[in-house]
């Protein structure tokens, strides 16, 4: 099953790129009003990962652990009913033995408690993260500085960071890149921006609006099946 | 006689250790008149709170065994089931959610959501169990509501609504502002028995509008006509409380109530709240078993003029013999009435029919569906259902998960002996999670549960109730063992001692099983075996489960299939094909590369944040997987998993590592492979003690 959904995963959009991907050291965003799945296209991506044997903290500003979990779980045995794939124990455990979730609740996040996180991660736990996602931060209230420190972390901890970022429909302010709001001013941070928008239909256009140096052009956009965000084809 | 249960309320009190739940109780008996005077958990006066029944609970502060009581408000009857708040009890909080209607979840003001709220919140939903919610101790300091309410919506999913609002915080909590009222309510008299209701301090106003603005806006999703008053401003009392329990009922709606009980502060409008939002027995579906027909699922109906169906939840020992707790799910029940236990068939004869108030009981003479009541001298189990004798109905079967933990105990002299055999009789009966039984290769006595403390409660009721005096060893863990591969088996059973003799050969192969479940197959085609012998073939079989070869734990998940065999005219006979299969059993489980498991517990650990990588640590040392880790404030929540045998002296650990400031639940989870070095040093110890006992 790992070897199809990495065939089908649209995270293979990203390998036109000399970079393969958005790489260590590297933030990537991905942008979508509400309700058109960011979480879940993020669990997509942790996904993508953790069938690669690579670990992922999911770092949720917003849902505690249970619903996080329970999010994953059911991405899970979507992607096993669409490939036909007995639900068994293996597959499971190889997603909680690579995914550790860090919830933040109540606004109790904060640069320092995460990087403290983290290291107790790394040293008491035996959990050294190649991957970050971060959900539920709120770009319209989250500073240039918080970014920088975050492209910090990166570096240092040697990992790459998916963001979600919510965009809404009556802020319409794109920038000379073609960058939306809320990234339209922060897009020097980012190695990677896709955009998420509802298709034609019921499926969901994922598009690539920055790759690392590589000019983007409008190929470069899939249309994916809503509830495993695997491409359609 | 028409009887009417719309006024009953069926309710369980549920909530973490400490959160004041017993309290809550407590002045719950006494604003509804069924106590004139309160005591407090651990109080000074040594009297204890009425609901401790027992004498350990009431020296230890907690609730170990639940007391279910009745009383009166405002024209309805509540019918109350006390709950423990250890996770090692968790038998007796899903005895109570099985039979109750509703339940109010106790939250501290303080702490808010913690480790054991989630367990409890857990197995409420499992029930479907539409809840309240009361936020106890705002008095104290550090209270922090709001806070409690956002957990609530965070980390149990609860779609949580505020009722009420405090009137003042922590010292200065002076009384509740009701939202559905817009009325300031203060609790007078010495344990506020007089409610008085005034108007809203002016400093409070828009703060109190803005919070009913929020109750309206989530109870009106469950009403049309509350959302058009809401547009036309004619919203009324009646309008929100019918649209609120209208989602309470759903369970998509949890009504928050706030107070503290021990400062006597809002309990009384908790019971408002009980007999508006929280539903009477005819409003909850209840299924039985039709054992006439295949288990079909029946939908009971709470008509007293039906059938009589009722389930005995809980078994309680007093001095004047057995207490069998009741609830009846339909029909009605007299005093003198012939009753039948579905699980034996056999026929009681009702004696005394009791309502219980905690441990004073009131007679009756009669009862109706939806009542839970008591009755005296009936020898049952927990969990039996009785009928009229007409239907043949089981009630769906609790839950019970198998113990995790054993413990040897061995009687300090005859008389203890003969007393331990009794109080073992005694507690088998009352909590299906604790077992007893007698090793028979080292004669053993082995008492088995949930956790360290159950056990420990267990060996301590012995000493107390029954006066038996019993020595302990060490905790140990129950192991399993389960196939890895396929294995065949080609077995002959041949004896000769004289007389008839034995024969029975069969063929087959043995496979772990994907429901993880005993499965056996027969393909056995032209009567190779006769039909007749396939039975005890299959016993014989599942006899080998019963005690793996390896460690001598039981087998999980194995799926026989047998496809040839022979039998002879003569010496063929049940005995001979079940010695067979066992034979057979021996030969291929070898081969079949068995594995020990190890249960593995869900563990969780609150703790201030400062600790988070003590806490990590001293998981990962302990073999544990760390799932996940939430910040709230300054306290920070880890779950993992942790193999049970690295849990023993961990209250310790955590105690030392982090000052005395972290606690922690667990439960079981599932079964997983041993790893093997761990494996190998089990099977020598094993070994050694196997040596032991022949020497």
């Amino acid at each position: 099953m790992m070897k199809e959904f990495t065939q089908r995963s649209a995270l293979r959009m990203l390998e036109r790129s000399d970079e393969k991907g958005l790489g260590r050291g590297n933030l990537g965003v991905l942008v979508a009003r509400a309700g058109v799945g960011k979480t879940a296209c993020l669990i997509h991506i942790a996904f993508d990962k953790i069938f690669q044997n690579g670990k992922v903290v999911h770092i949720s500003l917003q849902d505690g652990p249970d619903k996080i979990s329970a999010y994953y779980n059911v991405i899970l045995s979507e992607l096993m009913k669409a490939f036909r794939f007995k639900d068994d124990r293996e597959t499971r455990s190889l997603m909680e033995k690579n995914r550790m979730i860090l919830a933040y609740l109540n606004q109790s996040f904060e640069l320092r408690r995460l990087r403290e996180n983290l290291k107790n991660l790394s040293e008491k736990a035996g959990f050294k993260a190649d991957t970050l996602v971060v959900d539920g931060l709120d770009f319209s209230k989250t500073g240039a500085e918080t970014f920088e420190a975050f492209k910090t972390l990166a570096r240092e901890y040697q990992v790459e960071i998916w963001f979600s970022a919510l965009a809404h429909r009556h802020i319409a302010e794109v920038n000379e890149r073609g960058i939306p709001y809320p990234c339209n001013s922060l897009d020097h941070f980012f190695n990677i921006i896709l955009q998420l928008e509802p298709a034609a239909g019921s499926g969901i256009q994922i598009k690539l609006l920055k790759d690392h140096e590589r000019p983007v052009t409008p190929e470069d956009a899939l249309i994916l099946d809503p509830s495993t965000f695997l491409t359609l084809v | 006689m028409v009887h009417d249960s719309r006024g009953l309320r069926n309710i369980g009190i549920s909530a973490h250790i400490d959160a004041g739940k017993t309290t809550l109780t407590e002045r719950i008996l006494y604003y509804t008149q069924r106590i004139h005077k309160v005591h407090e958990v651990k109080g000074k006066d040594g009297v204890g709170a009425t609901m401790d029944s027992m004498d350990l609970e009431r020296e230890r502060g907690i609730t170990i065994s639940s007391a279910a009581t009745h009383c009166r408000w405002k024209g309805h009857r509540i019918n109350i089931i006390d709950t423990p708040g250890h996770v090692d009890f968790t038998i007796e909080v899903e005895r109570a959610l099985r039979v109750l209607d509703g339940s109010v979840l106790v939250l501290c003001a303080v702490g808010g959501v913690q480790s054991q709220s989630f367990t409890v919140d857990r197995q409420m939903s499992r029930y479907k169990v539409p809840r309240l919610a009361f936020i106890n101790k705002c008095d104290r300091v550090g209270a922090n509501p709001g806070r409690v309410v956002d957990q609530l919506r965070q980390r149990l999913n609860h779609n949580a609504v505020l009722m009420q609002i405090p009137l003042g915080l922590e010292a200065n909590l002076s009384g509740i502002i009701d939202l559905v009222s817009m009325k300031a309510v203060y609790f007078q008299g010495n344990y506020g028995e007089k409610v008085v209701t005034a108007e809203i301090p002016s400093h409070l106003i828009e703060e109190a509008r803005a919070k009913r603005e929020e109750l309206l806006d989530a109870a009106s999703m469950f009403s049309d006509e509350l959302m058009e008053a809401i547009f036309e401003e004619k919203v009324t009392e009646a309008l929100i409380e019918e649209a609120v329990r209208k989602g309470t009922l759903l369970r998509q709606l949890t009504p928050v109530f706030l107070g503290s009980a021990y400062k006597n502060q809002g309990v009384q409008l908790l019971l408002d709240g009980v007999t508006k939002y929280l539903p009477s027995p005819p409003e909850v579906e209840n299924i039985a078993l039709d054992l006439d027909h295949e288990r079909a699922p029946v939908i009971l109906s709470p008509d007293p003029a039906m059938p009589f169906v009722a389930l005995a939840f809980k078994l309680e020992v007093t001095p004047y013999g057995q207490l069998t707790y009741l609830r009846l799910y339909q029909g009605s029940l007299r005093k003198g009435d012939d009753i039948y236990n579905t699980r034996n068939r056999k026929k009681i004869k009702v004696g005394r029919l009791v309502r219980m108030h905690a441990n004073e009981m009131e007679d009756i003479q009669e009862a109706f569906a939806g009542d839970i009541l008591a009755l005296f001298g009936v020898d049952c189990f927990s969990g039996d259902t009785f009928t009229d004798g007409k239907a043949n109905y089981a009630m769906t079967s609790m839950l019970v998960p198998d113990p995790v933990i054993s413990l040897a105990v061995k009687p300090k002299d005859n008389k203890a002996g003969a007393q331990m055999a009794k109080a073992l009789g005694r507690f088998v009966k009352e909590d299906p999670t604790f077992r007893s039984f007698v090793d028979p290769e080292s004669g053993e006595t082995i008492i088995s549960g949930m956790g360290e403390l159950h056990l420990e409660i267990y060996v301590e009721r012995m000493r107390r109730e029954f006066e038996a005096e019993v020595e302990t060893g060490m905790p140990q863990v129950a192991y399993r063992e389960a196939i890895s591969q396929r294995a065949d088996f080609n077995y002959t059973h041949k004896k000769q001692t004289g007389g008839a003799g034995q024969y029975g050969r069969v063929e087959g192969f043995m496979e772990p099983s994907e429901t993880g479940l005993f499965e056996f197959v027969n393909q056995i085609k032209g009567g190779a075996i006769p039909t007749e012998y396939i039975p005890a073939l299959e016993k014989g079989f599942q006899s080998c489960l019963e005690k793996g070869l390896v460690l001598g734990f039981p087998v999980l998940g194995t799926k026989v299939t047998i496809i040839d065999g022979q039998y002879h005219p003569v010496d063929s006979s049940e005995l001979a094909f079940r010695q067979a299969a066992v034979g057979a059993f021996k030969h291929a489980y070898r081969n079949a590369k068995p594995v020990i498991l190890e249960p593995i517990m869900k563990v969780s650990v609150e703790c201030p944040s400062d600790f988070q990588g003590s806490v990590m640590g001293s998981i990962s040392q302990r073999r544990g997987t760390i799932m996940s880790s939430a910040e709230d404030g300054v306290f920070t929540a880890i779950d993992a998993e942790v193999p049970l045998a690295e849990m023993f002296g961990y209250a310790t650990t955590l105690r030392s590592l982090t000052q005395g400031k972290a606690e922690f639940t667990m439960e079981f989870s599932r079964y997983a492979r041993v790893p093997e070095a761990i494996g190998e040093e089990l099977k020598k110890k094993h070994a050694e003690n196997t040596r032991g006992r022949k020497r």
